[in-house]
């Protein structure tokens, strides 16, 4: 098992490497560089000067290489776009985006599990069929789209929630322990909402799917047979077994999330790494773009090691 | 010599009111007083200043991030108005202020200047009192050392350009910088004492001039403005409290926070009241404004012009010359039948401002009276027919099988252009022209405009308000790298009315050199003018601005007040620092 | 599992017979019908800018249904035209991703061992890829790019779920006796794959497939949402979308039909997926290794 996660982080560490390399590639490659915004104030002189100083008129395999050893110790590079170093930039928005999502997947999941649960043990019934209609609905709704309906209904027909901030950029450093923690709850309250709507659809269905393989299984039969309660049955040993392909989920889940985060960061005013990434795109910020590319494929790589360690925690035959 | 920022359609401006009076002596002692109570910790948790005729916090939703705060680096819309909150030039431009000689000006950190018999230098007397944020008096080596900043090649400033005509500022004694010019020109005064900001040398000089641009240090700022720097979180929010110890006096807010939000959303904060002003609300919505009870619109026109250029030459060739658009017939033609007052209509409601040629209606040499080419769709048919691009079967105009077909360009960075771009297309379709949009991003937009890789364009020059800067756009001189004229156009007879004009020392002749320029430019029809750049600003109803003073309403926000009986949760809390 | 697909007959048939299938077909049915015919029954073009001044951003009425945009045009006609690019796109870009998909799974699971590993590593370097974030970049970088490159781009990017699918149903399928003897029988290998294997994995590839219509709908409304979609004066329901969403509180007509478009498609073609499957293959339904169509994260915008 040792031997297995030693090859997968490897894997995964090739994996980040290829991602970085073409990502420096393909942003040098664009028409613009750091220096290309519009301006009536400066001259291509000025551009040509800056781009000098910071070695953008040097040949690509050179900046590469000096790229990747600035890397290597450690050294992200700089954002001209944030006005400080990339990891900086980089560690402002991480958390942020971690937050919102982590809650939003969270709840997913809460909500995802017991309703398919309860899809499955009452299977085609009323329940079942209400529910299923209801979540094909939200799955089939463009993330941007809810989103703006979401901000629409609750901020601005019936305002009843701040509409974008991650807190109230005034008042919340005035505020007490509690107090604080309400006003950001109220801010994170209907990003998460959208994206929990959003992602919760397939985590039912497949929840339900799993169930209901599981149910007519002979360790529940054996189950009942001892007499155990329904509830019991259910919740405890079915659901136990009915979980361990929801951990695979997880990890193939995580770099759609990382792009749905973007429409509801950008819709709510999220400064999170989807915003970053567009924006650091946009403005040709080299270093930033390259990094933020890394550090997806980073937290991308570390979620689906960490589902694969669960995966294995839960289920005993994978570790064979 | 440019003025101007421009991510997009915003740049400098000037209005004309003059300055109010400076708080008396009196009143801006009281206040130190009474913030220096709040200092030393006497002060309640609400402050200071929440029952006095100071106090508010105002949230300003700013579009993104300022791309650079420090001086020198400033380029973009929101660090200018972070630079001009923070820091003070030598003069203020007032009053539709003309740029020639110091008429145009009112005293800021220099309470009065002299200039030498030959006007090769000017010295300038400092304001005694003014002191930066950290307490140390502004002297004249500050000037001496940002004039050298600015300049330093190593630093690579944006504005460096602007100040090529001052050779050196020398120290008289500690409050009288004196500016040596290399030539005398009737903007040399505009040159120094508006395009210079002046900065701390005791917290910048130790800094190695190439690592300005990179160091944390040029993060923070300390400067001598109405407002200072508290917190600048990139891409989310910064943070400004009022310099309650200005020798202008202190402003009237207490705080100021821009966040880091994108239109729609800024546009449903700023109707629910949870934000309190935003630039350039969604033109199409400003009716909403108009019945809200929360927010109101203020109109804010500014100093660019908008224009479809006809490039000369091929995209991309500096010399072969364009197939259409070297014909002025065709260009004429083509500039007859747009309904520019239609689509001015469309896109500003009734209030935006038409051009009137080569130059913004703001600016002090405009001239309302020029003759545009007029509306006659009915003429521009023929004038295309009789130029030999006929209608085909398809209805589109073709001249010996070649198409009459262009693509326009224009970066997607600006609403008002794309939504131009639209409806210009639609309206050659129906003369048989076929427009291919051609929507690029900022960078990409810059670099081909540049390298005169379009055909049409739909073009935003950031004019400064002088009239040398106009030769930057459409003099030959400006054609090349060093210039902004991107079609190119040239013409003898303009070089030389642009150069009398740049030359007069006297406003009104200058003036009508221009006129007669800008006349000619017309004439020649490189381009169709447009609009005049008008903001619709967004504004809570609770916030009092009196009249305009100065250029854009940053530059007057030290003037804006909430009354006291209007005050919400967010405006009583004072100067008292938040928790850590 | 017979070594023939099921007839296409009895698929029509159940089809027809199953009650939300039938709905999805119905749907599917009239806006294919409104996106061919519905363009030449409107009063007005595409582009057709009617009065800048005083049409601009009327509400819907009598006389226009959706009410019009901020350039005077006829939302209606703009959004029968929307559902001509935005079903053309989707279906091309599936078309071409299934095909990628299918061909990298059926070789990727037949040549098995170290080639098999091989390419399941480098389909997981593509999986953990975010799409959203790949394409907007390259939109951005070489924005405008013209339509045919829209559905190149999304169909080179939305084949890694299908070859995982069709990776291990081809596992599955090669090891079946009729494969194996008819291997033995000296039948080669485009045979085998084609008469024998192929027919056994049509089951999810379609399903996957209708499921991905509806997704790449709303991902083209996304993008075009962010201004990198298509380009003016060509409707999509995205970029009709991104017209009008400058101040959607306003007119909020420009920003609910094309949206309710989007909706009710992309709705309409996973309740299709789902039928499909259930009519195709009932023990789909009760498998849940994460290959199971349908069940796979969303990507759209």
């Amino acid at each position: 098992m040792r031997r297995q996660l030693a090859a997968r982080l490897a894997q995964s560490l090739i994996v980040v490497i290829i991602v970085t390399t073409i990502s420096f590639f393909v942003i040098r490659s664009a028409p613009g560089d750091p220096f290309s915004y519009e301006s009536t104030t400066i001259t291509p002189a000025i551009r040509d000067h800056w781009r000098e100083q910071f070695g953008y008129n040097r040949p690509l395999p050179v900046q590469f290489i000096r790229y990747v050893t600035s890397v290597a110790h450690g050294e992200l590079g700089y954002s001209f776009q944030m006005h400080e170093p990339v990891a900086v930039a980089l560690a402002a928005a991480v958390p942020r985006t971690l937050l919102l999502t982590g809650l939003a997947l969270g709840l997913s999941f809460l909500f995802g599990i017991i309703i398919g649960v309860l899809q499955a043990t009452h299977r085609d019934g009323w329940f079942d069929r209400v529910t299923s209609a209801v979540l094909l609905f939200f799955y089939s709704l463009p993330d941007f789209w809810a989103a703006l309906m979401i901000l629409l209904l609750f901020a601005y027909w019936w305002p009843v929630l701040p509409a974008g901030n991650i807190v109230d950029p005034v008042m919340h450093d005035y505020m007490g322990g509690w107090e604080a923690l309400v006003d950001r709850l109220r801010h994170l309250a209907l990003p998460v909402l959208s994206f929990t709507l959003l992602t919760m659809a397939g985590i039912t269905r497949y929840q339900r799917a799993a169930m209901i393989e599981t149910l007519p299984m002979d360790f529940i039969r054996t189950a009942r047979a001892k007499g155990l309660s329904e509830r019991r049955i259910v919740w405890r040993h079915a659901l136990r077994t009915a979980l361990t392909p929801m951990v695979a989920l997880l990890g193939l889940m995580l770099p759609a999330l990382l792009g749905g985060a973007l429409f509801i960061e950008k819709v709510f005013a999220w400064p999170g790494m989807g915003l970053l990434a567009a924006g650091a795109v946009a403005a040709r910020d080299y270093d930033l773009v390259t990094a933020t590319v890394i550090a997806g494929s980073v937290m991308v790589v570390i979620g689906s090691f960490f589902a694969d360690l669960l995966h294995m925690a839960i289920d005993p035959r994978v570790r064979e | 010599m440019m003025l101007g920022p421009g991510v997009d359609d915003s740049f400098g401006r000037q209005l004309d009111v003059p300055l109010p009076p400076m708080p008396s002596e009196m009143r801006s002692t009281l206040l130190l007083i009474a913030s220096a109570a709040v200092l030393v910790g006497c002060g309640s948790k609400e402050g200071s200043s929440s029952s006095g005729t100071a106090g508010g916090t105002v949230i300003i939703d700013t579009p993104g991030n300022a791309v650079a705060i420090f001086p020198p680096y400033v380029d973009d819309q929101i660090g200018r108005w972070v630079q001009d909150l923070v820091f003070d030039r030598l003069a203020d431009l007032k009053a539709g202020g003309t740029t020639i000689g110091d008429r145009g000006f009112t005293a800021r950190l220099a309470q009065k200047w002299t200039w030498a018999p030959d006007s090769m230098s000017i010295a300038f007397s400092l304001d005694p009192r003014a002191r930066f944020h950290d307490g140390t008096p502004v002297t004249a080596s500050d000037v001496r050392y940002s004039f050298n900043v600015f300049t330093d090649p190593k630093v690579g400033s944006p504005t460096a350009p602007t100040l090529t005509n001052i050779d050196s500022i020398s120290v008289r004694d500690s409050l009288t910088p004196v500016a040596w010019f290399k030539r005398r020109t009737p903007e040399q005064f505009y040159d120094l004492a508006y395009q210079l900001v002046v900065l701390p040398q005791h917290v910048y000089a130790g800094i190695p001039a190439d690592q300005l641009r990179t160091s944390a240090a040029t993060r923070s700022l300390v400067g001598s403005g109405p407002f200072r720097l508290v917190k600048w979180e990139a891409g989310a929010r910064l943070e400004l409290i009022a310099d309650t110890s200005n020798y202008r006096g202190r402003p009237k807010l207490d705080r100021l926070i821009m966040t880091a939000v994108e239109t729609p959303t800024a546009a449903t904060q700023v109707l629910a009241g949870q934000a309190d002003f935003v630039e350039a609300f969604p033109v199409d919505q400003v009716p909403k404004l108009d019945s809200s009870a929360v927010a109101r619109s203020n109109i804010e026109p500014q100093l660019g012009y908008t224009f479809m250029g006809m490039n000369q030459h091929v995209a991309k060739s500096k010399t072969a010359p364009n197939p259409i658009f070297s014909d002025i017939r065709v260009r004429r033609a083509l500039s007859m039948a747009v309904d520019r007052v239609g689509m001015l209509h469309n896109v500003f409601g009734n209030t935006g401002l038409l051009a009137h040629g080569p130059f913004p209606m703001t600016a002090s040499y405009a001239d309302s009276t020029l003759k545009l080419p007029a509306f006659d769709t009915t003429a521009a048919r023929a004038m295309l027919d009789s130029s030999g691009w006929r209608v085909g079967a398809d209805g589109m105009r073709s001249k010996n099988g070649v198409p009459l077909r262009f693509s326009l360009m224009s970066p997607t960075t600006s609403l008002f252009r794309r939504r131009y771009a639209v409806l210009l297309q639609e309206q050659f379709r129906r003369l048989g022209v076929q427009v291919d949009l051609d929507f690029v991003d900022g960078p990409t937009a810059v670099l081909r405009s540049q390298a005169g890789d379009f055909q049409a364009i739909l073009h935003t020059p950031g004019t400064d308000p002088s009239i040398t800067g106009a030769k930057q756009f459409w003099g030959t001189g400006g054609i090349g790298p060093a210039g902004h004229n991107i079609l190119p156009y040239s013409n003898p007879k303009v070089d030389a009315l642009l150069d009398s004009a740049a030359a007069a020392f006297d406003p009104d002749k200058a003036k009508a050199a221009a006129s007669r320029a800008f006349q000619t430019i017309i004439d020649d029809v490189p381009a169709i003018w447009l609009y005049d750049v008008t903001y619709y600003n967004g504004i809570n109803r609770r916030i009092t601005i009196p009249q305009p003073t100065l250029a854009g309403w940053w530059m007057n926000v030290e003037h804006w007040s909430i009354p006291a009986d209007k005050r919400i949760p967010r405006d009583r809390i004072g100067l008292t620092a938040a928790k850590p | 599992m017979s070594s023939i697909g099921p007839s296409s007959r009895s698929i029509v048939g159940r089809l027809l017979a199953h009650r939300s299938a039938r709905w999805a077909l119905a749907v599917i049915a009239l806006l294919v019908v409104a996106a061919i015919a519905g363009p030449w029954f409107t009063a007005h073009a595409g582009h057709e800018q009617l009065d800048i001044v005083k049409l601009k951003n009327t509400p819907p009425s009598w006389r226009y249904p959706f009410g019009t945009d901020q350039y005077s045009r006829d939302l209606l006609t703009r959004v029968l035209l929307g559902a001509r690019i935005s079903l053309a796109v989707a279906t091309l870009a599936v078309l071409l991703s299934t095909t990628l998909g299918t061909a990298y799974g059926l070789i990727s699971g037949y040549a098995g061992g170290a080639v098999d590993a091989a390419m399941m590593r480098v389909l997981d370097g593509f999986l953990s890829i975010p799409r959203v974030l790949l394409l907007i970049a390259i939109l951005t970088l070489w924005n405008p790019v013209p339509l045919s490159g829209l559905i190149l781009l999304l169909g080179a990017t939305g084949w890694f779920g299908v070859s995982r699918i069709v990776r291990a149903q081809t596992l599955a399928t090669r090891h079946l006796e009729y494969v194996e003897s008819a291997r033995a029988l000296g039948a080669g290998t485009g045979r085998i794959l084609l008469r024998h294997v192929l027919p056994n994995i049509v089951t999810p590839v379609i399903v996957t497939a209708t499921l991905a219509v509806g997704n790449v709908i709303a991902l083209e409304a996304g993008l075009s949402y962010l201004g990198v979609g298509a380009r003016e004066p060509t409707p999509s329901w995205g970029s009709i979308f991104f017209d009008g969403v400058e101040f959607f509180a306003g007119n909020w007509w420009v920003v609910f039909f094309p949206g309710v478009a989007i909706v009710a498609t992309v709705l309409a073609f996973n309740v299709l997926g789902d039928a499909l499957r259930d009519v195709l293959d009932p023990r789909q339904l009760h498998r849940s290794a994460p290959v199971t169509p349908g069940t796979q994260p969303r990507e759209n915008g």
